[in-house]
């Protein structure tokens, strides 16, 4: 395969000063490697060590001299370190320097006229062929320029003081898809820092019958609040007969300024987008909604029995106390559900204990003077949300789109050429001598084959006119 | 009673069967065994597309309706079928019957992996909701189309380092001069690694898209997208380096072989040593 001018072209550079070498650095193949090797290292070790630990879990996992290494140099949480997105940075870097160094060159390429060239020089080819037809110079040429348009390409003519010579070709514009493919990975790596920088990504609980407009977001544990709200109606999982889950649904309403807008259900896979925010369903589980607690004051032995929604403040009659259910755990420390119940008494700070449901009579059971009994616990359904706003998507699709389009050109493009040139074997005789070469960017075996089969095709047309010719000649 | 399961044994026989063709063909250097090869291989192939297609009839019968491409079992039977695909696409392009020994060797490992393997529920399972969408038939095929590729360039890199580094002069005489040149199979090479790249390309971009879909995000560094994006750094430098002198041969035939190394971890090792979003493809 001969060597494009482009990269002959970056041998040749030298003595450029300290900017004109920095340049050339940042543009340079060897650049490339290095960080395409150093990012498929760095990604390397991401997997292998545990990403998004907290501070307290990376002290009980490393021995203090390492966790002090791995929180330096960001290794749990590698992938928003500053040095991975050096590295990132560097490549768009890379990327436009080289196009900058190299597109002007290509286009140069591309609109260049042929320079003249002779049989001599087609010779020198890796691909040549070469063959004399009993035809004089102008017999044989429109018989080449038909075979050669039909087989090939237009052939176009080259100026030559005495001797036919042409070149046609295909696929020229080939050579600009590399550009597309460096365009695309730009565009994807813009699309990402814009969704980083303008969207936002988070997490809502929603109970069955309430609503929320309360977003947990995932990079600091910052609540968003939405400028609307969001109702679940109805959460459902249906299960397989083998009892793998089938569906999980949530039926969901948008309430835009006390408006009910949109009526939706999602599942996995179909998700829900308003004003530009998408819901997607994510997790699901169960939570307190209220209990039925029974409070007997040990003093007066006044017993009281109330219903507590979840974490809503209520009265306990007969006093000026207020009581709430702050937690509840559905398995506190092995021993059962459990509700944690705080009470609230003026001049006094608040008390609280978790109150095992299903152990009565443990001692524990009491807050202040009150002895607690949980009589009924009812829980809710709740739907968890994915939820997402990002503004750069549409610039990462577009290079998606852009990068499957060029690489797939590239894969079955490629920059075809052939040189031709008749010429007279002696002054005034009627033989010529016909030399074709030609040359290609890639499929190199293909290639030869066409080429190989054009000469053929292209030999057998000029003699069998010859052939033909010969009784007029007499 | 012809059902997916008894095609998809003769299949993992058969693929066996080519491969010893294959092979015989090269070492006795005998050309009709090679043709052989090709038969079996065309033949076996059929039949495994015929299992696949019954497997999917099968799965509607039991009301799962799924096309079979959603877990281990599946997606091994379905690497054999990518294999073969390419492969035989490219010997009858390329009219080369040497070089089917890997490929169909690997089309075997895969179907007997999934046979035999005590770990993998070759049964018809039920849809996770995870994966019900239209997208997983486009990104399993697309992938796998790649990592078949890859395979094959795999099978092809290893017989040029045989051929460039055996002493003597291996073009006249033995085994290895049966084979293509090395120019001719550094060309072939440089071809499967091009179209491997593509379709990990759009694997890579259609699993993106599916998960900006299904869970709002189009790349979250789980560990089968981050050795996927390692796999593709790997073959793009692979594709850079051959622009630079000197890169070619020899470095090219061990980068593809690195390459390779990345798409096995990025289909088995991730499954079975980390955990993340692609679990369901363990069983």
């Amino acid at each position: 395969m001969d060597r494009h001018p482009i990269e002959r072209l970056e041998n040749m550079q030298k003595n450029r000063g300290l900017p004109g070498s920095l340049y050339d650095a940042l543009a340079s193949l060897k650049l490339t490697l290095f960080l395409f090797f150093a990012l498929a290292g760095a990604s390397l070790v991401g997997t292998l060590l545990p990403q998004g630990l907290a501070p307290e879990e990376l002290k009980a996992r490393y021995s203090p001299s390492i966790a002090s290494w791995v929180d330096t140099l960001g290794l749990s949480d590698l992938y928003r370190a500053h040095w991975f997105q050096a590295l990132l940075v560097l490549l768009c870097v890379n990327l436009i320097a080289c196009t900058v160094q190299r597109l002007p060159k290509t286009l140069k390429i591309l609109k260049q006229r042929e320079d003249t060239f002779d049989s001599h020089k087609l010779l020198k080819f890796n691909l040549n062929h070469s063959f004399t037809a009993q035809l004089d110079r102008d017999d044989a040429r429109p018989r080449i320029s038909n075979v050669i348009n039909k087989e090939f390409a237009p052939l176009q003519w080259v100026d030559h003081p005495n001797a036919f010579c042409a070149v046609s070709e295909k696929g020229r514009w080939s050579r600009l898809m590399v550009y597309g493919v460096h365009l695309s990975v730009l565009m994807i790596l813009v699309g990402a820092l814009i969704g980083s920088l303008y969207g936002f990504k988070g997490f809502m609980t929603i109970p069955e019958g309430t609503s929320s407009n309360e977003v947990t977001l995932f990079s600091d544990d910052r609540m968003a609040i939405l400028p609307f709200d969001i109702r679940c109606d109805k959460f459902d999982v249906t299960f397989y007969d083998t009892g793998a889950p089938r569906e999980f649904r949530s039926d969901l309403v948008i309430v835009d300024q006390g408006q009910e807008v949109l009526k939706s259900s999602i599942r996995v896979n179909d998700p829900l987008t308003y004003r530009g925010i998408t819901f997607y369903q994510s997790s699901y589980g169960s939570m307190l909604r209220e209990a039925e607690v029974e409070f007997k004051d040990r003093e007066s032995g006044k017993v009281h029995t109330l219903v507590l929604p979840f974490r809503q403040t209520r009265d306990i009659p007969d006093s000026r106390d207020t009581v709430q259910i702050t937690q509840f755990s559905r398995n506190f420390h092995q021993f059962g559900p459990a509700l944690g119940i705080v009470v609230f008494r003026e001049d006094h700070s608040p008390a609280g204990s978790m109150i095992l449901a299903d152990k009565p009579e443990f001692h524990g059971n009491k807050v202040m003077n009150y002895q607690v009994k949980v009589l009924g616990i009812k829980q809710v359904p709740y739907t968890g949300l994915q939820v997402k706003q990002d503004p750069g998507v549409w610039v990462v699709y577009l290079g998606f789109t852009l990068m499957i389009l060029a690489v797939g050109v590239t894969f079955y493009a490629s920059h075809r050429k052939i040189w031709v040139c008749a010429e007279e074997q002696r002054a005034g005789g009627v033989s010529s001598r016909i030399v074709l070469a030609g040359r290609t960017n890639k499929n190199t075996s293909t290639f030869e084959e066409d080429f190989n089969r054009l000469c053929e095709r292209l030999e057998n047309e000029l003699t069998i006119h010859t052939a033909r010719g010969r009784p007029d000649d007499q | 009673m012809i059902n997916s399961s008894i095609l998809l044994s003769i299949t993992t026989f058969a693929y066996l069967l080519c491969t010893i063709l294959y092979m015989a063909g090269v070492i006795f250097r005998y050309r009709p065994l090679l043709m052989g090869g090709t038969l079996v291989g065309v033949v076996t192939f059929l039949v495994q597309t015929a299992g696949i297609l019954l497997r999917w009839i099968e799965s509607y019968d039991l009301g799962y309706g799924h096309a079979p491409l959603s877990n281990l079992y599946e997606s091994l039977v379905f690497a054999a079928w990518s294999i073969m695909l390419i492969y035989l696409v490219f010997e009858f392009r390329t009219r080369q019957r040497t070089l089917g020994v890997f490929p169909a060797l690997f089309a075997f490992l895969a179907m007997a992996y999934a046979s035999f393997s005590t770990g993998i529920d070759s049964r018809i399972q039920p849809l996770l909701p995870a994966l019900k969408s239209n997208w997983l038939i486009a990104h399993v095929i697309t992938c796998f189309l790649g990592y078949a590729a890859f395979a094959i360039s795999f099978g092809i890199s290893i017989l040029y380092l045989l051929k460039r580094n055996h002493p003597g002069n291996p073009s006249s005489s033995g085994v290895l001069g049966f084979l293509p040149s090395s120019k001719q199979l550094d060309g072939f090479n440089y071809q499967m690694i091009l179209f491997g790249f593509l379709w990990l390309s759009v694997g890579i971009i259609t699993g993106s898209v599916w998960a900006n879909s299904a869970w709002g995000t189009y790349w979250s560094w789980d560990p089968k997208e981050t050795w996927s994006l390692i796999t593709w750094l790997v073959y793009a430098a692979l594709l850079h380096a051959r622009s630079i002198q000197g890169w070619r041969g020899n470095r090219v035939a061990w980068l593809s072989v690195a390459g390779f190394a990345c798409v096995l971890f990025t289909y088995f090792g991730v499954n079975f040593l980390l955990s993340g979003l692609h679990s369901y493809a363990t069983r």
